[in-house]
């Protein structure tokens, strides 16, 4: 794995060359939150953040995407489809975010069936992560095999050290990348802030506030679906918003629908949707395979402990603390993760 | 080789309309490319996905046999938006399909063996792909005798009629039991729910597969008389029905534990479902 | 004896004596500064029950589910949550011998978020105080002091009133009741400015939207049982969100609840977007008072709502 170094003095030139030669997707402050939007200049990159409040997936898989215009009258129908993805440079992700990306590949780039939206996104985009400075109350990505300094999922990794960002590069496009701006990328003296990078990693390890302890948490929830903990308040307390399943950078359900105005055109239209919400799964003919909240609350924990495990060999979630935060009513999936744990220590 | 286009639908013309009840009709389509039929592949239980362009998108099962023809068979019920403009289309109009989709009924491993159909009401229309499958002249000598149990709310309810009480009959080896919930001047025959009617015939579970399809509630008082019959778990196939708008495996909704539907289902066994979560 | 401990001892008698079979309240959340609804039906289950500046949320909206339940429920408000609980009776939400109000009177609550920038993130908590204008929280790495001013909900800072209007069982002492002036301070900016500055600033908070429904379905007066967003026999809305859409989604929102929100503020306290959805119905409710003289809805028992009755002496024949 080779090494790059950049100047730190030097990033809002290169911000600057990569928003014009692509389409720039960085953090944007927007006035008490942080959003990944595309940006036209370096000054407007906000890397001072922790975390954003919605995840970067929306490279990937967007709140709402145009998969086909049609033409149709009943006798004739015509098809259109959108172009495929600009090159893009998504920057400033974190650790958490990039191995986020890595679990929704299985989904939609899976065995049968491929997905010619988010594969022309994904084959277009180069992803540069940025290690995490700081760690938050509401973070552990270090129990799902992560960590603030990772590189799992980007293509180039930049960590901050000292007026440097030490720079890995991960992929054959990270190094497409960093041949192209080699006057900004120097190999010069970059092996030496390895160092700096291994004890910025330990330092960030020992912050973490949560004990998130898988152990036996798989194991307890194969074969026991109607667990008595599901009984418990979290059912009780979910008021069923869409919050958890927005901000999540590892959710990926959506709906698909038609618009038209009535003209005989019209786009067809995929959007987020939410496993929270009762019409999810509700059929035509009235029936209701998760009719309360119940189902639902277990059915979404169980597939981000479980079923996504069971699937693409890789779990559901990455830590970033996103619904942790953002839950209204404190639902905590690291006390959820604990408590399976003593179910299991005490089966 | 993954299919990246899998969520554009071909279109199709409609080249027949059979009203085979009051709110269920019968589509004959055909590919306005003909390659695409040539290359479709469907076997017995696989679904497709109808676009009807302003209205959205519907898991049809192919009720047809792949060894009928160069078309598809599609048996709609009219139950909400998609379906009401669907049953308003005539002959000659096109709409989308894209597919196929989920797994297929074992037709490999039920080769040699007697096939006992069990359907309610609507739900002839996925088995009956298997059904016209093993009467097809290519492989009627694989299957050995092929009954069929089918009963619905009345007379006017029945699916399929001539396929029932013309077609079917006269093929070699096959024995047709109907029966509906309630009489009328229509119906001359047996009068009684389902499962009593399983119940009656008796079907021996020796060398035999038994394929169900119904409402939840017929498939609630059916399986445990097969089980009373001694059909073993891995002997009783069912299809099942989820709500579900890729008919990828992506779009999350139609999970039963681990499994989709979409693309595990929608053809399980018994031994299946009783490993899975029962929440469906 | 203090607040929480009065709590314990109260919901503990009301679960011995059967006189409730499920007891809905604050227990500890998952941070120091979070607190989270717990749903407690057995006596031993009370010591779960907690209070303090960190209890934001509103209770009052559970009762809904329980409408149907077979025993009866109590529920623990503040003064704002109240009000909820007067609209929910009056709106037949649930019938008034099943519910048991436990009021406690509040004397705000804190901004969790702020207070957990300042305090020790393992730190476990031990006790707080309300000393006036400032809290006192007590944690295992040292003692914090948060001024109202600067860490209170901004909804706390106009408090209309602390003291429950509806309780079967009051725990702590009646607080005194704030200035009512400043509390359409921010509608009134917002009144000043011209027609395309206001639909710019609405457009900027609305395109955030992430159209999760955290807002409606934490309100406690939003009770229908198939919302009007959630149809698909006319599909209103999609689940796209876009400007055009999340536009319709709450502007009508907030009129649907007209006259019946009783401005508790959750919706703004829930969104995760931090659109301040509470100014939209703070514009209803200045208007309420201005054109048809209004209290809030829920303020008193018994009231009738402004958009809901008609009155001889109404200047309009129709309503």
């Amino acid at each position: 794995m080779e090494a790059r170094i950049v100047n730190k003095g030097q990033l809002p030139e290169l911000l600057d060359k990569l928003a014009k030669d692509y389409d720039l997707i960085a953090p944007v402050k927007e006035e008490t939150l942080t959003f990944f939007r595309k940006i036209s200049c370096a000054k407007d990159a906000f890397l001072e953040y922790t975390n954003s409040d919605i995840s970067p997936k929306g490279c990937f898989l967007p709140q709402s995407e145009k998969t086909f215009s049609y033409t149709y009258t009943g006798d004739s129908l015509e098809i259109v489809k959108p172009e495929g993805a600009k090159k893009t440079v998504l920057f400033g992700a974190r650790p958490c975010d990039t191995r986020a990306i890595t679990t929704l590949d299985p989904v939609f780039e899976g065995v049968k069936f491929g997905d010619e939206y988010y594969s022309s996104k994904r084959e277009n985009t180069v992803i540069i992560g940025l290690s995490c400075t700081k760690v938050l109350s509401t973070c552990f990505c270090y129990a799902f095999g992560g960590g603030p300094c990772d590189g799992t999922g980007s293509d180039l990794l930049f960590t901050e050290i000292g007026d440097k960002y030490y720079v890995e590069v991960n992929t054959d496009k990270g190094k497409a990348l960093v041949d192209t701006y080699s006057q900004i990328f120097s190999s010069q003296g970059a092996d030496q802030l390895a160092k700096g990078k291994e004890e910025l990693a330990q330092k960030l390890s020992g912050e973490f506030v949560r004990k998130v302890d898988l152990t036996g948490v798989k194991e307890v929830l194969d074969g026991n679906f109607e667990l008595p903990y599901w009984n418990g308040d979290d059912y009780k307390k979910c008021i069923g918003c869409g919050t958890c399943t927005y901000v999540c950078p590892t959710c990926h359900c959506f709906d698909i629908f038609d618009y038209t105005t009535g003209d005989f055109t019209g786009d067809r239209i995929r959007c987020w949707d939410s496993c929270m919400y009762p019409e999810y799964t509700l059929m035509a003919g009235g029936h209701n395979p998760r009719p309360t909240r119940k189902e639902r609350v277990r059915n979404r924990f169980m597939h981000k402990l479980k079923y996504h495990l069971d699937r693409y060999d890789m779990v559901g979630c990455v830590g970033c603390g996103r619904c942790v935060r953002k839950c209204p009513v404190n639902i905590d999936i690291t006390k959820i993760i604990n408590d399976l744990k003593e179910v299991a220590q005490n089966a | 080789m993954p299919n990246p286009t899998a969520l554009t639908p071909y279109p199709v013309t409609i080249t027949k309309i059979v009203d085979e009840t009051s709110d269920v009709k019968t589509f004959t389509v055909e590919f306005d490319d003909p390659e695409i039929m040539e290359n479709f592949g469907n076997k017995p239980g696989q679904v497709c996905m109808l676009s009807i362009f302003g209205e959205g998108e519907s898991t049809i099962s192919i009720t047809s046999a792949p060894t009928r023809g160069k078309f598809l068979e599609f048996t709609v019920k009219r139950v909400g938006r998609l379906t009401e403009v669907l049953h308003q289309m005539e002959v000659g109009q096109k709409f989308g399909v894209r597919g196929p989709y989920g797994n297929w009924f074992p037709y490999e491993t039920m080769k040699g063996k007697d096939l006992f159909f069990v359907g309610g009401g609507f739900a002839l229309a996925p088995i009956r792909s298997l059904i016209d499958f093993a009467l097809s002249d290519q492989y009627r000598k694989d299957y050995g005798r092929v009954e069929i149990l089918y009963g619905s709310r009345s007379y006017d309810d029945l699916c399929f009629k001539s396929d029932l009480f013309e077609r079917w009959p006269s093929l070699s080896n096959t024995g047709i039991y109907t029966t509906v919930d309630r009489g009328d001047d229509n119906w001359k025959g047996r009068v009684g729910h389902v499962p009593g009617y399983v119940e009656e015939v008796a079907p021996s579970p020796e060398n035999k597969f038994a394929i169900i399809a119904g409402p939840p509630i017929m498939i609630k008082f059916a399986l445990p008389v097969m089980e009373k019959l001694g059909f073993k778990d891995e002997q009783i196939i069912t299809t099942l029905e989820m709500r579900m708008k890729c008919c990828l495996g992506k779009c999350g909704r139609c999970n039963i534990g681990s499994k989709f539907v979409c693309v595990d289902g929608p053809v399980f066994s018994r031994a299946q479902l009783k490993g899975m979560p029962q929440e469906y | 004896m203090d607040v929480m401990q009065q709590l314990r001892e109260q919901a503990k008698k009301l679960l011995e004596e059967k006189k409730v079979d499920m007891v809905i309240g604050f227990g500890q959340g998952t941070e120091l500064a979070r607190t989270t609804p717990v749903f407690i039906d057995s006596p031993e289950g009370v010591s779960a029950l907690t209070w303090g500046p960190f209890c934001a949320n509103n209770l009052a909206k559970y009762l809904v589910d329980y409408k149907n339940a077979e025993g009866n429920v109590a529920v623990v408000v503040k003064g704002c949550d109240a009000r909820s609980v007067i609209r929910l009776l009056d709106d037949n939400q649930i019938s008034r011998d099943k519910v048991v109000v436990i009021g406690v009177p509040c004397a705000g609550q804190l901004e969790w978020q702020k207070v957990m920038d300042e305090i020790k993130p393992d730190a476990s908590l031990k006790e707080t105080t309300d000393n006036g204008d400032s809290f006192l929280v007590k944690t295992s790495a040292g003692d914090y002091t948060f001024s109202k001013k600067d860490y209170m909900l901004h909804r706390c800072l106009v408090c209309e009133n602390p003291n429950p209007v509806i309780s079967d069982i009051t725990i702590g002492k009646e607080l005194p009741v704030k200035n009512y002036e400043e509390r359409f301070a921010e509608v009134q900016e917002l009144e000043k400015l011209g027609t395309e500055d206001k639909s710019a600033y609405w457009d900027k908070q609305f395109s955030r939207c992430l159209r999760c429904y955290a807002c409606r379905n934490v309100c406690s007066v939003c009770t229908c049982q198939i919302c009007v967003f959630d149809q698909m026999k006319p599909m209103w809305v999609s689940k796209r969100t876009n400007l055009s859409e999340n536009t319709v989604f709450h502007i009508t929102r907030a009129f649907h609840v007209a006259g019946r929100c009783v401005d508790c503020g959750e919706c703004d306290r829930v969104c995760p977007m931090d659109i301040p959805l509470r100014k939209l119905n703070q514009k209803i409710h200045k208007d309420l008072g201005d054109l048809f003289d209004s209290p809030t809805p829920g303020s008193k028992p018994g009231m009738l709502s402004a958009l809901g009755e008609f009155c001889p002496g109404d200047p309009e024949e129709f309503m």
